[in-house]
């Protein structure tokens, strides 16, 4: 399978099962677009009277091109991983290398359009205990098998309303990590309200990642971010998060930003966060309830799908100005990314990753807590519900049927679970609207590469 | 003449026979958290690449 595409002056042609990415010029973009359809003389007499331009020898020479690119494996390469769809799974089954501890189930903001429900997940209002976080760390560590790298992201609700036992837990797993050869990563997910110096000293002393709620605009951020006396929380944290991060001394963070229907021209929240100095970016389309006001519709489509190309091309327009800046989902690595185990084996959630609840159950990631038919176990006690387990272990590119016609199913690797089931009631239905954002912003960050070589050439 | 720039990608097909250690990071873990996606993460086995 191919898919080709234009963006930003570019003829793209992504070979899917290869992962090739060729950029072509005219003719061959409509010599492929024909090749498998057609014979040599049909296509080739169909591109001449569309270039007329151009010599019949050299039309034949870019045919010629591309039978090339076909035969040694980079075009029109052949899906032959189905048989392998389950293997990584299968070889890791029973491995758990990653928690979201849900280290406290309520929240200083009171933000409208949070999918966990203003932090409580439609529950009870809770903290973890070091107990409860202690058995879930030890859970992860005895779990893990040979898996070194451990990661841990402390989350909520707001996190840092039960800060004292964030910390506790950090120096519990540094006294262990040694003796057990394992590496904790930790990441932070914060509103930033709480943050103070020995919040900042801690979090970029002992967080590989943190990742700040901002979503731009004063208006934008204030009209959900609020606090429960309907106060707007952005002014109170752009300073705290200015000074978090300029004492982070380059270690990752994301600013990361919601835009929903309120905002469907998320770039001007982009531009906001750029001029105040942020650089790592993150802006992710609203998860709510089907038929809630903030949700995406069909009518703001078109206007984020522009806001994607136009993104693309201010990173392009400030690379070239030496103010480069990253957007998580355009942060393609073509050389260096997943292998093809990791690119069809699905979201790792329920198998690999968990959530724990601040009592301790466990679920298949953040977005199942609160929905008491996919907990799994606890971590005192490990899965005992193999069967919701076992639907996890299943997911995979090859059982989603939509996917298997989608050119980008290799890059998403079919999909958000739980995007999934609340769109179609299965865990291994797809969220068509966001499969949409999802190529275009795969089309956006490939053609940001590829702009990138080659202007890195001139 | 050069109608075609081929960029430098990962052979998926050759990190069939390589890949699978599962080093890697689960997909939206400490990111994102709200959408799924596998293509900008890093491979963590650096002898199979």
């Amino acid at each position: 399978m191919i898919h080709q595409y234009k963006l930003g002056g570019y003829n793209i042609v992504l070979d899917i099962c290869s992962g090739a990415v060729h950029a072509v010029d005219e003719v061959a973009y409509d010599i492929i677009e024909r090749f498998e359809a057609n014979d040599r003389g049909t296509v080739i007499s169909e591109v001449q009277k569309m270039h007329p331009e151009i010599t019949a020898s050299d039309i034949e020479e870019c045919y010629a091109q591309v039978v090339s690119l076909k035969e040694s494996g980079k075009l029109f390469a052949p899906d032959t991983f189905e048989p392998m769809a389950g293997t990584l799974k299968a070889k890791t089954a029973g491995v758990v290398k990653a928690l979201c501890l849900h280290i406290a189930h309520t929240c200083n903001l009171n933000c409208e359009y949070c999918f966990a429900s203003q932090g409580n997940y439609h529950g009870e209002r809770a903290v973890m205990s070091f107990e409860v976080g202690k058995a879930a760390l030890d859970f992860l560590v005895e779990n893990s098998g040979t898996r070194r790298n451990l990661e841990v992201d402390f989350f909520g609700g707001e996190p840092l309303m039960n800060f004292d036992v964030v910390k506790q837990l950090v120096a519990y797993a540094r006294s262990i990590e040694k003796e057990k050869n394992k590496n904790f990563r930790f990441t932070l997910t914060t509103n930033g309200i709480l943050i103070d110096d020995d919040v900042i000293d801690f979090a970029n002393r002992e967080m590989s990642n943190v990742v700040l709620s901002l979503d731009g605009r004063k208006e934008i951020h204030d009209r959900y971010r609020v606090d429960y006396a309907g106060n707007g929380s952005r002014e109170r944290i752009v300073p705290k998060f200015k000074k978090l991060v300029d004492a982070r001394g380059g270690k990752n963070y994301y600013m990361r930003g919601t835009f929903t229907h309120a905002n469907p021209d998320f770039l001007e929240d982009i531009k906001v966060m750029l001029d105040l100095g942020f650089t790592e970016l993150s802006m992710e389309p609203v998860v709510c309830a089907s038929g809630d006001k903030s949700e995406l519709t069909e009518e703001d489509k078109p206007i984020v799908m522009e806001q994607y190309e136009k993104l693309a091309e201010l990173m392009l327009k400030r690379d070239k100005e030496g103010k480069p800046f990253t957007f998580y989902h355009y942060m393609i690595d073509l050389t260096g990314g997943p292998c093809i185990y990791k690119r069809i084996s699905g979201c790792g959630s329920g198998t690999e990753y968990m959530a724990v609840t601040p009592w301790g159950d466990l679920y298949p990631c953040h977005q199942f807590v609160g929905d008491e038919k996919f907990k799994l176990g606890n971590v005192f006690d490990g899965v005992d519900n193999k069967e919701i387990q076992d639907e996890f272990m299943s997911c995979n590119v090859y059982s989603r049927p939509e996917c298997r016609d989608c050119w980008a199913r290799l890059y998403c690797s079919g999909g958000c679970a739980a995007n999934a089931y609340h769109a179609t009631g299965s865990v291994k239905g797809i969220y068509k609207y966001g499969c949409d954002l999802f190529r275009k912003r795969m089309e956006c960050a490939i053609m940001v590469q590829v702009a990138r070589i080659f202007e890195g050439q001139k | 003449m050069e109608h075609i720039k081929t960029i430098e990608t990962r052979n998926l097909c050759d990190s069939a026979k390589n890949g699978g250690c599962g080093e890697c990071q689960t997909s939206c873990q400490s990111a994102c958290k709200t959408s799924c996606g596998i293509a900008n993460q890093q491979c963590e086995n650096t002898e199979s690449k």
